[in-house]
């Protein structure tokens, strides 16, 4: 029945510092928010479990440092990435203009095997500042990037207020979860007695 | 007998007390191989009052009905030791303190009064509800973990592994961290915590240990544990790992969390898991020798090992020519039968891996259980010789029937192994002390003594016995005194400290070590032949600890052909 198994999928967060990683993650899951920012050193890690179409999961969430000085890290943490979440701030060109280099970064050190399908999930956050009036990232814009990267799914959220973050975080597992669906049959080898005897008797790993 | 006597000055250290064994003698003058020990050859270590975790659990020593069920509230009902009822003592605020160094692997605790601990252990995994939250998971002495190299949950030994899925990230991180400085972290120590870390290619195992094990024996654990996985899936899992890093090996290992706790559960009370050796099924040499007439011959058709066990001890084995079995692999087949309760209620045909054989391939095992503890597995290269097998196992049960040997070994099973209470009184070299003792030496029945009275007149109180050359060793029955499995994990560690200080390479081979804390006298003398570890009652002087030293190594010569498998089968090292 592996329908009813329980299946874990590791979403990494990315995106320049200052951009609401953190606070994104903890207002899904803990529906928490602060104002006050504090820079994740190296990577901070939350679990959520979700339901979706019948089926239990876990997702395990990768909240990385922004800073620069944390990306030797990136090839480990990256491996094995189910999906993978570009945010940027939409009051920040720069941020948003970062997007298709973390996107790189990220296919270079994660090299999943199917790069051009990979699970991306773009958010642009902090839409509730000034109430929209110090936004420089329009939405056109944002939309116009993600088709040209294979459509990738885009979501506009305030971790502060809460909005989109749930729908948002519902893609990332939808779409996580369809990268992981291929199985094989796990067929080892069986030993050849005549020749691994004999590589016994000779010497022995022990 | 042939023994020579080494003699070197007398070491004895009274203070101050060293915390490692760092005064224990090294063996350059080792150029004579001795039987015979003797008082001045022996180095002391004294530790008065040193170990304050230690007297104070002394202090505080745990009855079978203390309580022991754990919650997340308090400390009520978070002391470990024995007994499932949790109508609690009053606790007094000074208690605390004790109390949460007691709490401890709460797993255990169902454990009291029988020597063999497995008869009493409730397998199966505990506390699923736990995360990394929870206080009582926090209160843990010892959690295993293992992850992938992407940091996904693979196992974890208490709480839900998908709930722990954050911490086993972090872990992951830590590894990780250290491996992009082009290193690799072994253990790191946080308070009384150790973290010992084992990178396996694409799996990573974590202890997170509060029992102050020394790090060569956690890390040995983790290879232990490392090779159960392969028992169950072979190094072939590399492979998934390297076409698709996102790959998931739990469903692989699923319905397997039994196997994983009862090896972990085997470090408090397997001496075999840190010896690596196997231990024997006492049993008079003609049942042996009928035995392993009877698999030798099946090895002949093509079985590559026949291994016929009663619990996790060995009746009797034997190799297809050159073939040799290394005892991990014997300890982790085992485990992984009695384990898997499906294999008790039927015959079963199933694909193993030994690691230490070979670990990228699987072998397929045909395992039957003859009664409720004894079972035989057969093990071939072919994936379609159930058929023979079966056969095979219809021969050996017939000879096995009419040569009495499973009547045999239900007998012996009763009887019990060497106890300290029937150790011959009087050793003299080259002197047999059979004569002397109360029951000839070819009948299993000296193995059955009343030991009311008292235990052991010697002061001994337990001791295990190391063939190097042999690969096994020999245990002695628990005294009355030590019968909880508290008692005995904690005796158990204290060798463990043992051996792992004589086989400290850094400090340099010794020869013998004399110990002494508040719970006991240890004495470890270690030859060429073989390695004695031995409890004393704490107040026992070196002397006369020595000279019973010397005759346990008789007795052990003396009963050789009972409780060892000798010369048998073709073993190759």
């Amino acid at each position: 029945m592996p329908s009813r198994r329980r299946t874990l999928l590791k979403v990494i967060i990315l995106g320049d510092s200052g951009v609401g990683k953190t606070s994104l993650m903890n207002q899904y899951v803990n529906k928490k928010f602060s104002n006050q920012y504090k820079a994740t050193i190296g990577a901070d890690f939350l679990t959520k479990e979700v339901q979706f179409e019948d089926r239990l999961f876990t997702l395990q969430i990768w909240d990385t440092a922004g800073q620069e000085r944390f990306q030797s890290l990136g090839v480990a943490f990256y491996r094995g990435a189910d999906c993978c979440v570009l945010v940027y701030d939409v009051n920040s060109m720069k941020s948003f203009d970062n997007l298709n280099n973390w996107r790189e970064e990220f296919l270079i050190q994660a090299s999943p095997s199917d790069p051009e399908n990979f699970p991306f999930v773009v958010i642009g956050n902090k839409v509730d500042i000034d109430g929209g009036n110090s936004r420089v990232v329009s939405e056109k814009k944002a939309r116009a990037w993600c088709a040209s990267k294979g459509n990738i799914p885009y979501f506009e959220t305030s971790a502060k207020e809460g909005i989109n973050v749930e729908e948002a975080f519902q893609c990332i597992a939808k779409n996580a979860l369809k990268s992981g669906e291929e199985e094989e049959l796990y067929l080892p080898d069986t030993i050849d007695v005549g020749t691994s005897s004999q590589q016994r008797a000779t010497g022995c790993e022990c | 007998m042939d023994s020579s006597i080494s003699s070197a000055s007398d070491h004895e250290s009274h203070s101050p007390p060293p915390k490692h064994f760092s005064h224990a003698e090294p063996s350059e003058n080792g150029g004579t191989i001795t039987d015979q020990l003797e008082p001045g050859e022996v180095q002391v270590i004294i530790e008065p009052g040193s170990d304050a975790a230690a007297g104070r659990r002394t202090g505080l020593e745990l009855g079978p009905e203390a309580p022991s069920s754990p919650s997340s509230s308090g400390y009520v009902g978070e002391r470990g030791s024995s007994g499932s009822d949790t109508s609690g003592s009053p606790i007094i605020p000074i208690a605390r303190e004790i109390e949460e160094e007691m709490s401890n692997e709460v797993d255990d605790i169902t454990l009291h009064g029988f020597s063999d601990s497995q008869t009493t252990w409730i397998p199966g995994k505990r506390h699923v509800d736990e995360d990394d939250a929870s206080i009582s998971w926090r209160k843990r002495k010892k959690h295993f973990f293992v992850l992938s190299h992407s940091g996904k949950p693979i196992y974890s030994r208490y709480g839900d592994k998908y709930k722990l899925a954050g911490f086993s990230a972090t872990l992951h991180a830590v590894i990780s961290f250290v491996e992009s400085r082009g290193d690799s972290v072994k253990w790191l120590r946080a308070g009384k915590h150790q973290v010992v870390f084992l990178v396996k290619g694409p799996i990573y195992l974590v202890c997170i240990s509060c029992t102050e094990e020394p790090y060569e024996s956690l890390r040995g654990q983790l290879e232990l544990i490392y090779g159960q996985i392969l028992v169950i899936l072979t190094k072939s899992v590399n492979r998934c790992f390297e076409k698709n890093p996102k790959f998931d090996m739990t469903p692989l290992l699923g319905g397997t969390d039994i196997v994983f706790s009862s090896l972990i559960h085997s470090f408090g009370w397997n001496p075999a898991t840190f010896l690596h050796a196997y231990t024997c099924l006492p049993l008079a040499y003609a049942t042996r020798q009928a035995a392993g007439a009877i698999l030798q011959d099946i090895a002949y058709s093509g079985v590559l090992f026949a291994i016929l066990m009663c619990r996790h001890k060995v009746i009797s084995l034997v190799g297809a020519q050159k073939a040799s079995l290394h005892p991990d692999d014997i300890l982790l087949l085992a485990n992984f039968v009695m384990s898997s309760e499906s294999f008790r209620t039927s015959e079963s045909f199933s694909p193993v891996c030994l690691p230490r054989y070979s670990p990228s391939a699987f072998l397929y095992a045909y395992i039957h259980y003859f009664d409720a503890d004894t079972y035989l597995m057969l093990l071939t290269s072919s994936s379609d010789a159930f058929y023979h097998l079966k056969e095979c196992r219809v021969r050996i049960e017939m000879v096995l029937l009419r040569s009495n040997v499973l009547s045999e070994v239900q007998r012996s099973l009763l009887d019990g192994g060497m106890h300290v209470g029937d150790l011959p009184p009087i050793a003299q070299s080259g002197l047999s002390q059979l004569g002397m003792h109360r029951h000839p030496s070819d009948s299993p029945e000296r193995f059955l003594e009343p030991n009311s009275a008292i235990d052991s007149p010697s002061g001994l109180w337990h001791f295990i016995y190391f063939s190097i050359f042999l690969d096994q060793y020999v245990s002695s029955e628990f005294p009355s005194f030590i019968k909880t499995h508290q008692q005995q994990k904690r005796l158990y560690r204290a060798y463990q400290k043992l051996y792992a200080s004589m086989h400290d390479n850094g400090i340099g081979h010794h020869k013998t070590q004399f110990r002494r804390d508040e719970n006991y006298v240890l004495l470890c003398w270690v030859t060429q032949d073989f390695e004695l570890y031995a409890a004393f009652d704490p107040l026992a002087d070196k002397a006369s600890a020595i000279k019973t030293c010397n005759r346990v190594v008789q007795w052990i010569k003396d009963v050789e052909n009972e409780i060892f498998l000798l010369g048998a089968s073709p073993f190759s090292w």
